[in-house]
């Protein structure tokens, strides 16, 4: 759960956010301009955190009272070598704070940290990962949290879904670019593993937020409620007309230890009362309707300027 | 030594209040001690500060063999003292046993060497055997107070649990005591005994646990838990007196502590407190199950809603709000309006930055949009749920102890919701 520096919300000096360039970062970068907060987007133009002397050079760009969100990933990190990519970015920005320490810090975690046979997950789950990719981020939270001793909250959006998604893994963005394509939705098995998905915009609501409050701790970015792929594909689907075909197929290897993924968010409704999240089906439609708009978030062909 | 033994609790919290009161019902020459002389001034006016069932009638009906000091010099008449004042608690469960140890001495000081002194508060293992001392009569008793039930508890115990030095032994004046109330007496070592207080709490935390599981899962699979614990009940192996009610977690702290300190020792000496966790964090879950639903059926549709909670208190027939589920709920009602009724807790208890305290009940519920019962008061029982209907603006009715007939409830319109049922 989020302890609260500030019970009414302040409006921090000015907010940075590193891997602004990113779907994630770009919709938290665009929401925290929406809120009137003083920002900057950091992008890999800027500052890339990978070449020699990256630490240096993000250093430059920071100063001391920046609340700073820290979103940089290769994500999903699907091996070893994509994980020890990530860390060494998570090293950079250590070696930035260390030089100017923020007076604020948000990690963009993942709810891959968690066990998969956490049921329902919450803030306080065993943090156990199974992939390659939770590992990172685990490592990456403990990281931070070792070297950076200011107020320090971690988010960890479950599965994020939007209309600049350039993701094209197993779920509603895949289905909408097969049904766009005029090709069918294919579903492994009966496509019944339920899974919780959260609006990118409602990520970074939250970020705002916890930026306005200057909240520290854990919070699961998650809307509590586990939907089936069976079901998604059906929402997505029935916004094509006709409505796109849905397929099953056989499952490429045994069915996963993960089948369902539940979320208690009562943690969410103590530190935000009033949030509330936009619903799954609500969201994929609007998600839709901006793709067919061609309003899509900075990433991906946007009409909507990117950041500095 | 007269022919009844003269008796002292020193302490006069909750437990040694009731069980003084309790024990002076046994017809025992009884003295009710405390430091705080003003304490002592508000009980010798028969002004008590708990609220108990019968607790003020049986007082006054014992005053003649009963009194209540301030003075330690009148503890050196009485043959058994008993040390009893409640050990406050921290939020994770810590014992604070400062003032225990404190009072011990200061009874030690003015006992004679004969008394025979009785450690009744709540105490981790180990803690008597450590306090033994050469000459001196030090044994340990079980307490098993229930809030809302003291009296009863204390004038008709199942029986009693005495840790003696030797294990076996108990002096002529305690013995003499304990046989009144008629029940068996088990002497056992020291830590036995200790452990044995905790071992019924966990007991009861395991009954409740089940319960509170299998409740949740009813209420997502159309079962309703109230039919299924009968059932359990008339099992010999589970019982008729099992705690089979499903709840809103822990609450109160005394099985908190007792729980804590399964962990602390488990920690200490390498043995595993698997299930004692689980049960920790079970009960974290489900005492936010008004919160749960409060968001799911209103709070999510509703954004400018009115909410209204009957009941302040941690449980009926007290005044205490510690651990209470009623506080934890509001605590995070903070953006909706909300008014609150209690029959004792006064509404400027509720955290809360927009309460309003009503006169009644019914007043409380008064264009209300969800109602929550957070503590099942008996008067609470006498409502009308046709008067609640027609009272509120809303149609939610969270009632976790069930409280309101279902029938009425339903029959009223009331969207009427209870634990362990879907």
């Amino acid at each position: 759960m989020l302890a609260h520096a500030h019970e009414k919300p302040v409006i921090p000096k000015r907010a940075v956010v590193i891997g602004a360039g990113g779907f994630v970062g770009g919709a938290i970068l665009k929401e925290i301009q929406k809120a009137n907060i003083p920002a900057l987007g950091i992008t890999r133009k800027d500052a890339d955190l990978l070449s020699a002397g990256s630490g240096e050079a993000l250093a430059a760009l920071l100063k001391p009272d920046d609340a700073v969100v820290f979103v940089s990933a290769i994500a999903p990190a699907k091996n070893a070598a994509q994980v020890m990519t990530n860390l060494r970015m998570g090293e950079a920005a250590i070696a930035a704070f260390a030089a100017v320490p923020p007076a604020h810090l948000i990690y963009i975690s993942s709810d891959a940290v968690y066990a998969d046979d956490a049921t329902p997950v919450t803030e306080r789950s065993p943090v156990a990962p199974s992939t390659t990719h939770g590992l990172m981020h685990v490592a990456r939270e403990l990281m931070f949290r070792s070297e950076y001793k200011g107020p320090f909250a971690i988010l960890r959006p479950t599965l994020i879904y939007g209309a600049g998604d350039p993701h094209s893994g197993y779920g509603p963005n895949r289905f909408r670019k097969l049904a766009a394509k005029g090709e069918p939705i294919g579903l492994f098995g009966e496509g019944e593993e339920k899974r919780d998905h959260v609006a990118v915009e409602d990520v970074a609501r939250l970020v705002v937020r916890i930026l306005l409050h200057g909240s520290s701790g854990v919070l699961n970015a998650v809307t509590g409620v586990a939907t089936s792929f069976h079901d998604i594909a059906r929402i997505v689907a029935g916004e094509f007309g006709p409505p796109a075909r849905i397929e099953l197929v056989p499952r490429p290897g045994p069915r996963p230890h993960l089948l369902h993924r539940f979320f208690d968010i009562t943690d969410a409704y103590k530190s935000f009362p009033d949030f509330k999240y936009e619903a799954l089906a609500t969201g994929l439609k609007r998600v839709h309707r901006e793709v067919q708009a061609g309003l899509l978030t900075p990433r991906g062909n946007s009409r909507i300027p990117a950041p500095d | 030594m007269s022919s009844k033994p003269k008796i002292a609790y020193a302490g006069m919290t909750h437990l040694g209040l009731c069980s003084s009161v309790g024990g002076s019902s046994k017809g025992f020459p009884m003295l009710g001690f405390d430091t705080d002389p003003a304490l002592v001034a508000r009980l010798e006016q028969g002004k008590l500060p708990v609220v108990e069932p019968d607790l003020d009638d049986m007082l006054a009906a014992n005053r003649d063999h009963m009194a209540f000091t301030s003075d330690p010099a009148r503890l050196r008449d009485c043959d058994v003292v008993y040390i009893a004042p409640d050990v406050p608690t921290d939020d994770m469960g810590g014992s604070d046993l400062s003032g225990l140890d404190s009072l011990l001495e200061l009874v030690l000081a003015n006992t004679r060497p004969d008394a025979v002194v009785v450690v009744l508060s709540q105490v981790p293992p180990g803690y008597t055997r450590a306090r033994q001392r050469q000459g001196r009569q030090l044994y340990y008793q079980v307490e098993t107070l229930v809030f809302g039930r003291a009296v009863e508890r204390a004038t008709q115990p199942e029986r009693f649990i005495v840790g003696a030095p030797d294990g076996v032994t108990l002096p002529p004046a305690l013995r003499a005591y304990l046989e009144a109330f008629g029940c068996p007496l088990l002497p056992m070592r020291f830590e036995s005994a200790e452990l044995t207080k905790i071992s019924i709490n966990c007991c009861l935390v395991a009954s409740v646990t089940v319960a509170n599981t299998l409740a949740e899962l009813c209420e997502r699979i159309g079962a309703d838990w109230s039919e299924i614990a009968p059932a359990l009940k008339l099992d010999k192996r589970i019982g008729a007196y099992s705690y089979l009610s499903p709840g809103l977690g822990l609450a109160g702290g005394n099985l908190e502590r007792d729980l804590a300190t399964v962990i602390r020792f488990s920690e200490e000496y390498g043995t595993d407190a698997g299930l004692i966790k689980a049960f920790v964090a079970s009960s974290k879950h489900r005492k936010d199950w008004a919160l749960r639903t409060l968001h799911e059926l209103v709070l999510a549709r509703k954004p400018d809603a009115r909410l209204a909670v009957l009941g302040l208190a941690y449980k009926e027939n007290t005044h205490s709000v510690k651990n209470s589920p009623s506080l934890a709920l509001i605590r995070h009602l903070a953006p909706w309006p909300l008014t609150v009724f209690d029959p004792v807790v006064p509404a400027s208890a509720a955290p809360h930055p927009n309460v309003t305290g009503a006169p009644s009940a019914l007043d409380a519920v008064k264009g209300a949009d969800a109602l929550a019962i957070m503590t099942p008061w008996p008067e609470f029982k006498k409502l009308d749920p046709a008067a609640i209907a027609g009272a509120m603006a809303g149609k939610t009715v969270l009632d976790p102890y069930r409280v309101l007939d279902p029938a009425k409830a339903k029959a009223a319109g009331l969207d009427h919701r209870l634990l362990g049922v879907a």
